[in-house]
C-alpha cells in the first residue's frame, strides 16, 4: 500500500469511528476528515466538484425548503390528526393506519422530519387508549425506513444511488416499490404477532378514548390556509414532476428546486426564514463524506476492493446475494448514507466486469433496510427512541434489537428475492 | 448497554433535538390537559340555535350520544331587540311579517334537527323563544350541565373572527361546560 492510501484509509476508518461514536458531531467529523484530505492533497482541489455530488445536495436542499415551508402551514399535524380520527381509537387500527401513512409520508419526504411529526400524536394516543407504546413506536419507525426504501426521494441512499447510477425516478418505483409494499406488511403482521396480547385497549374505556380523539379538530392545526392549499398543490405537483423528469430530461434535484422556488414565490414566504430552517448540517456532512470517499477513489483503494471483489464473485446473482446482505448488516451498525457513499465507487468500478443494474437495488435494499436492524441503524430509529426517552418511554437497545432484527432479515430476504426472480430468474 | 443509549441520545440531540421542541410547542394546542380530559356528569343539555347557526355536525352528534339517558332541550331563539327595532322603524306590519319569517324558518329548521336527534336514543324537548340572544342562554344555562352552540350563534362572522362576539360573552359568563361547533 503507498502511504497516501495508507492516510486515506485511516482518515476514512477514524472519521467513520467518530461518526459512530457520536463524541463529535457527524458533520464536524466529516468536515475534519475532508479538510484534512484537501491539505494533503490527496483530492486536488480541481476534482472537487467532480466528487461533491451535485444532484443529491440540490435535490436534498430543495426537498428541505419545500418541507419546511409547507410545514409551517400546519400541514403534517393536520396529517396527524386526520389519522388519529380515522383510527377510532382502535389499538389495530392505529397500528396499521400509522404505519401506512408513516410509510406513505416517508417514500417523499424524509424520514427524520416524518417521523417528528407523527411521534408527539401517536404517543399521545396510546397513553390515553392506556396500552403499550413501544410496537406502535417500532412499527412506525419500521415503516418509515421501508417507505423511504421505496422511492428516488425516500431515503438519502436512493438520492445518492439514483444520482451517481443515472436512476430515475419510476424506475425506483418500479424495482422498490412492490418490495416496500410487500414489507410493509410483513412488518406490521410481525409486529402484531410479537405484541397482540398487549394491543387490547380497555373496552370499558373505548368510548371515553374515542371522545378524547374525536375532539381534536384537524382545522385547527392549520395555522395559515392559504400556506395550506399551495404547499399541498406544490407538494403535488413537485411528485408529479419526479415522475416525468426523466422524460422531461431533467434531474430531480431540478424538480425539487423548481417545486421550492414556485412556493417561496407563491406563498411569499421569507427566504431568510425558508433558507435557515434548511439543514445545512446534513448537506456538509454529505459533502465532506463524498471528499472522503473520494480520497479512496484517488487512491486506488476503491479500485483494490473492487477488483478482489470481482476476482470471487462469480456471477451477477452472488454479487446481488452478497451486495444486499453485507450492505444490510453494515447498515445495521454503522450510518447508511457513509456507507453507501463508500459503496457507490466500488460498484461503479465492478462495472466493468458485470452488469450493475440490479446491484444497485440490492445496495438501496440493504442500505435502506439494513437500518431497521439496531436502534442506531437509522436516523429515524434514533429520534423515535429519542422522543419515547423524552416522554417517559424507555426503549433499549436489546428491545429494539430482537424485533429490529427479525424485521431486518425478513424484509431484506423479501426484497433480495424478488430482485433475485426478476434480474437472475429461477 | 447503557453507553449505547447514551449515544441514542446524544444523535437524537444532534439530528433533531430543537426540531422536536418546536413541532412539540405546535403539538400542545391540540393535546388535551388531564383535568380537561375528565367527563363531567352530564344529566341536562341545552343546544341553542338561532338563523346564524349551523346544522349539529356528526362528531357532537356522536359526542350528544354518549350521554345517553341525559335529557335535551333543543331552544331556538328569535332576537327581540331586532323585532323592537324593525316595529320602531317600519312598523308593526314589518315586523309581524318578520316575525312569521322566522318562525317558519324556526320551524323547519327544528324540524330537522329533531329528525337527527331522533336516532340518539335520547329524550328532548323543543321551544322557541324570544329575547336577547346571549341574555337568554346565560339565564337558562345555570338549569343544564352542558351548553352546545354554533361558532356562529348570534351574528355572521368573518374569516378573522371564527367565534361569533355572542358566542364569546356567552362562553366566558356561563360557569357550565360548553360544546362549540
Amino acid at each position: 500500500m503507498e502511504p497516501m492510501e495508507l492516510i486515506a484509509l485511516a482518515i476514512f476508518i477514524g472519521v467513520y469511528g467518530l461518526i459512530m461514536s457520536e463524541r463529535i458531531h457527524r458533520t464536524v467529523a466529516a468536515m475534519v476528515g475532508a479538510s484534512l484530505v484537501l491539505l494533503i492533497k490527496i483530492v486536488p482541489w480541481e476534482r472537487v466538484p467532480e466528487y461533491l455530488d451535485l444532484d443529491t445536495i440540490l435535490l436534498l436542499a430543495g426537498m428541505m425548503v419545500v418541507v419546511n415551508v409547507a410545514r409551517e402551514s400546519g400541514l403534517f399535524e393536520y396529517i396527524a390528526i386526520k389519522t388519529a380520527k380515522l383510527s377510532k381509537g382502535s389499538p389495530m387500527k392505529v397500528l396499521l393506519l400509522f404505519s401506512v401513512v408513516t410509510a406513505v409520508v416517508s417514500a417523499f419526504l424524509d424520514n427524520v422530519t416524518t417521523v417528528l411529526l407523527l411521534t408527539p400524536m401517536l404517543l399521545y394516543i396510546t397513553k390515553k387508549m392506556n396500552v403499550n407504546p413501544i410496537p406502535f413506536l417500532l412499527s412506525e419507525v419500521f415503516a418509515s425506513n421501508i417507505g423511504g426504501t421505496a422511492t428516488l426521494i425516500g431515503d438519502p441512499p436512493n438520492i445518492m444511488i439514483g444520482s451517481a447510477a443515472n436512476l430515475s425516478f419510476n424506475e425506483f418505483i418500479l424495482n422498490m416499490g412492490p418490495i416496500a409494499l410487500v414489507d410493509l406488511f410483513a412488518t406490521i403482521g410481525i409486529i402484531y404477532l410479537a405484541y397482540r396480547a398487549e394491543m387490547n385497549s380497555h373496552k370499558e374505556n373505548e368510548e371515553g378514548i374515542r371522545m378524547t380523539i374525536m375532539s381534536m379538530d384537524e382545522r385547527d392545526a392549520i395555522r395559515d390556509s392559504s400556506l395550506f392549499r399551495k404547499s399541498i398543490v406544490v407538494l403535488i405537483g413537485v411528485v408529479i414532476g419526479f415522475f416525468f423528469h426523466d422524460k422531461l430530461g431533467v434531474e430531480p434535484a431540478v424538480i425539487a428546486l423548481t417545486g421550492a422556488s414556485i412556493l417561496l414565490l407563491w406563498s411569499r414566504a421569507s427566504p431568510e426564514h425558508a433558507l435557515e430552517k434548511v439543514e445545512w448540517a446534513t448537506l456538509f456532512f454529505f459533502g465532506g463524506l463524498f471528499i472522503i470517499v473520494g480520497s479512496l477513489v484517488e487512491t486506488g483503494a476503491i479500485a483494490q476492493v473492487a477488483n478482489w471483489m470481482v476476482g470471487h464473485v462469480h456471477n451477477e446473482g452472488e454479487a446481488i446475494l452478497i451486495i444486499s446482505w453485507f450492505s444490510a448488516f453494515s447498515s445495521a451498525i454503522v450510518d447508511n448514507i457513509p456507507f453507501t457513499a463508500t459503496m457507490i465507487p466500488l460498484i461503479k468500478a465492478m462495472g466493468s466486469h458485470m452488469n450493475t443494474y440490479p446491484l444497485w437495488w440490492a445496495l438501496s435494499l440493504g442500505a435502506c433496510l439494513g437500518g431497521n436492524g439496531t436502534a442506531i441503524g437509522a436516523s429515524a430509529n434514533v429520534v423515535v427512541i429519542g422522543i419515547a426517552h423524552r416522554e417517559g418511554v424507555r426503549i433499549t437497545f436489546n428491545d429494539f434489537l430482537k424485533v429490529g432484527m427479525t424485521i431486518m432479515i425478513t424484509t431484506v430476504a423479501i426484497g433480495t428475492a424478488i430482485i433475485w426472480l426478476r434480474y437472475v430468474g429461477l | 448497554m447503557g453507553w449505547l443509549h447514551d449515544i441514542i441520545l446524544r444523535k437524537f440531540n444532534n439530528i433533531a433535538g430543537t426540531r422536536y421542541e418546536e413541532i412539540l410547542k405546535a403539538y400542545q394546542n391540540f393535546f388535551l390537559t388531564e383535568e380537561e380530559l375528565v367527563i363531567p356528569e352530564i344529566n341536562s343539555i341545552l343546544l341553542v340555535f338561532d338563523r346564524f347557526s349551523e346544522k349539529v355536525p356528526e362528531e357532537v352528534h356522536e359526542t350528544l350520544s354518549a350521554f345517553e339517558g341525559a335529557t335535551l332541550r333543543v331552544v331556538y331563539v328569535i332576537d327581540e331587540g331586532v323585532l323592537k327595532m324593525i316595529r320602531e322603524t317600519l312598523g308593526e306590519e314589518a315586523a309581524e311579517e318578520f316575525r312569521k319569517k322566522d318562525m317558519a324558518f324556526a320551524k323547519t329548521f327544528l324540524k330537522e334537527v329533531e329528525e337527527k336527534l331522533g336516532d340518539l336514543n335520547i329524550k328532548f324537548s323543543r321551544k322557541i323563544a324570544f329575547g336577547d340572544k346571549a341574555e337568554y342562554v346565560e339565564g337558562l344555562a345555570r338549569k343544564y350541565d352542558l351548553i352546545v352552540i354554533s361558532r356562529h350563534y348570534g351574528s355572521e362572522t368573518t374569516r378573522t373572527h371564527r367565534v361569533s362576539p355572542i358566542v364569546f360573552r356567552i362562553v366566558q359568563h356561563v360557569d357550565k361546560p360548553v360544546v362549540l361547533y
